[in-house]
């Protein structure tokens, strides 16, 4: 684990922000933790890096201090600076060994080598952003911290930044806040779900998906479907089965395995005329209104 | 870039020098120039009334000087102190730098250095513009005296510059660091009306560089330039440790 809390507490008064909280993670991952405004995401990655003090409980950081990097959700500089000046002061404070060359290289990445030389008070919100994201990489840090880096961005600034993110796996281990559950779905491989201080799960992504949500199927049927229908609901793997339209139906199963042994035979055995049929994938929004509601 | 250099733009790109240049090199020249004209603009504008002035001694000038400067150009220096030294009052700001580096010294003292080298040489000029219009239209200044007022301004604009980091540490933002230095300030004078205690106070040392010229010994402000010294220190340590416990 290069991140790892224990019993990490942190009250503002008597109002509790963070409960216990036990973060686990591991290296090389892009973890997204995820929560509603409020929930605490800001608190725990301000703890984590070192600008807030827990109540109670541990932090454990698996990477030496330099190498550790954080970007606040809504970056801002010196508007007197320019974009290079601005990436060329995050490297020498982070990593003064890192050679200059590498300002360009990652002022190019975040798409912003021709307004290198423009000073920064006349950047674009989703600029300043990239810019933000540009100054923390360019330490070439090991733990990367991004307090949600796409939120209020138009859509092609988020697109930028969720690129940007994307390219840093393998690179460095990042932990990525959002409330954007679409942004954590597709970058992420590990989600931790934050509710009112407490982590109500952790793990990777496609265990949550699967796991947490009823597995359901998506038939699409010519009419009449109603044998098939009926088939369907006297199995005994078959919690379940809803109209959607008139050739499509959503089946709810006991068990993914179930479904797979028994569905192809079921359905044959009706007559049906059968246009496609498969498991319908559970979003990580769905998942996430199942546990915070 | 370094802390260093950003402290040194921030000066140069903000225009900052110039509003604090301008300020103490125009009062230093005002200064001497009021000291000996006085009675020729009260004539004129008096509206026929004669009020008659002893003819000017060459210490006037430095008083105008040091009166206009401890208003006006305080004002300036903390606005213009406070400005770099209130680091975190936008927040994300704040986390740029501390999370870049391993100490708060590394981020502070860049900006002290910067801000009382800013102040203090635009005090040192006005104060060496004042002295020359003085010697040109009134008389000649002890220089050893002189030079030790300049001395003893400038310790006290070093205080300013470290009460204004001691302050930016505790506010939320610009305006409160500066409107606390200036209560700071405020109250210093005020206390300083009992004689027994004024002498130890700094603000003595604001007239130090128009007193020496009037007759006062230099050894009579040492007491208040060692209260200086320790209020220059308890200052900077207030500033560290109120920066540290801060939470972003």
């Amino acid at each position: 684990m290069i991140v790892s809390t224990h019993q990490l507490r942190k009250e503002y008064g008597s109002t509790l922000a963070l409960c216990d909280v036990e973060l686990r993670v591991s290296s090389g991952s892009v973890y997204g933790l995820v929560g509603p405004n409020g929930a605490g995401k800001t608190t725990l990655l301000g703890i984590l890096a070192g600008l807030r003090k827990p109540t109670a409980g541990t932090v454990e950081i698996g990477v030496e201090w330099t190498k550790v990097a954080v970007l606040p959700d809504t970056p801002q500089f010196d508007p007197w600076l320019t974009g290079r000046e601005v990436v060329d002061l995050a490297r020498s404070l982070t990593d003064p060994s890192v050679p200059p060359g590498r300002v360009d290289e990652v002022l190019e990445e975040a798409g912003l080598a021709d307004a290198a030389r423009r000073t920064v008070g006349g950047y674009s919100r989703g600029m300043l952003q990239r810019l933000g994201v540009a100054s923390t990489v360019v330490g070439r840090p090991g733990l990367l911290m991004l307090d949600e880096p796409s939120s209020a961005l138009d859509p092609a600034g988020r697109r930028e930044v969720l690129d940007l993110v994307a390219r840093l796996r393998g690179e460095a281990t990042v932990i990525f806040s959002s409330h954007i559950l679409g942004d954590v779905q597709e970058v992420c491989d590990t989600v931790g779900i934050l509710r009112a201080g407490e982590l109500l799960f952790q793990g990777p992504i496609d265990a949550l998906l699967v796991g947490s949500a009823v597995p359901t199927y998506r038939l699409r049927l010519r009419p009449p479907g109603d044998a098939a229908i009926l088939a369907l609901r006297r199995a005994w793997w078959v919690r379940s089965v809803e109209a959607v339209t008139q050739e499509e139906v959503r089946i709810f199963v006991e068990s993914v395995e179930a479904a797979e042994q028994h569905m192809a035979a079921a359905l044959a055995s009706t007559d049906a005329r059968i246009v496609s049929f498969g498991p319908e994938a559970a979003t990580l929004e769905q998942v996430f209104l199942e546990l915070t509601s | 870039m370094s802390l260093w250099r950003l402290e040194w733009l921030r000066l140069v790109r903000t225009k900052r020098w110039i509003a604090l240049a301008s300020v103490y090199v125009f009062f230093g020249l005002l200064g001497p120039l009021s000291a000996r004209y006085l009675g020729e603009i009260v004539e004129r504008f008096g509206g026929g009334v004669e009020v008659t002035f002893p003819p000017p001694v060459p210490a006037d000038g430095m008083i105008q000087y040091v009166s206009n400067v401890s208003q006006i150009g305080l004002l300036v220096a903390v606005v213009v102190a406070a400005g770099s030294l209130a680091f975190d009052a936008k927040p994300e700001m704040g986390v740029f730098l501390r999370t870049r580096v391993p100490r708060l010294w590394d981020i502070l003292v860049p900006r002290l250095v910067v801000s009382f080298l800013a102040v203090g040489a635009s005090f040192v000029l006005g104060a060496l513009a004042a002295w020359y219009e003085t010697v040109v239209l009134i008389g000649s200044l002890p220089v050893g005296g002189t030079l030790a007022g300049i001395g003893y301004g400038s310790l006290y604009l070093a205080l300013v510059v470290a009460v204004v980091a001691a302050a930016g540490s505790r506010s939320k933002n610009v305006l409160g660091a500066v409107l606390v230095t200036i209560v700071v300030l405020l109250v210093m004078p005020i206390v300083g009306i009992v004689e027994a205690i004024g002498k130890w106070l700094p603000s003595h040392l604001v007239g130090a560089l128009a007193g020496i010229p009037s007759g006062m010994g230099i050894d009579d402000y040492l007491p208040a330039a060692f209260v200086t010294v320790v209020l220059i220190g308890l200052s900077l340590w207030l500033a560290v440790r109120w920066s540290a416990a801060r939470e972003l």
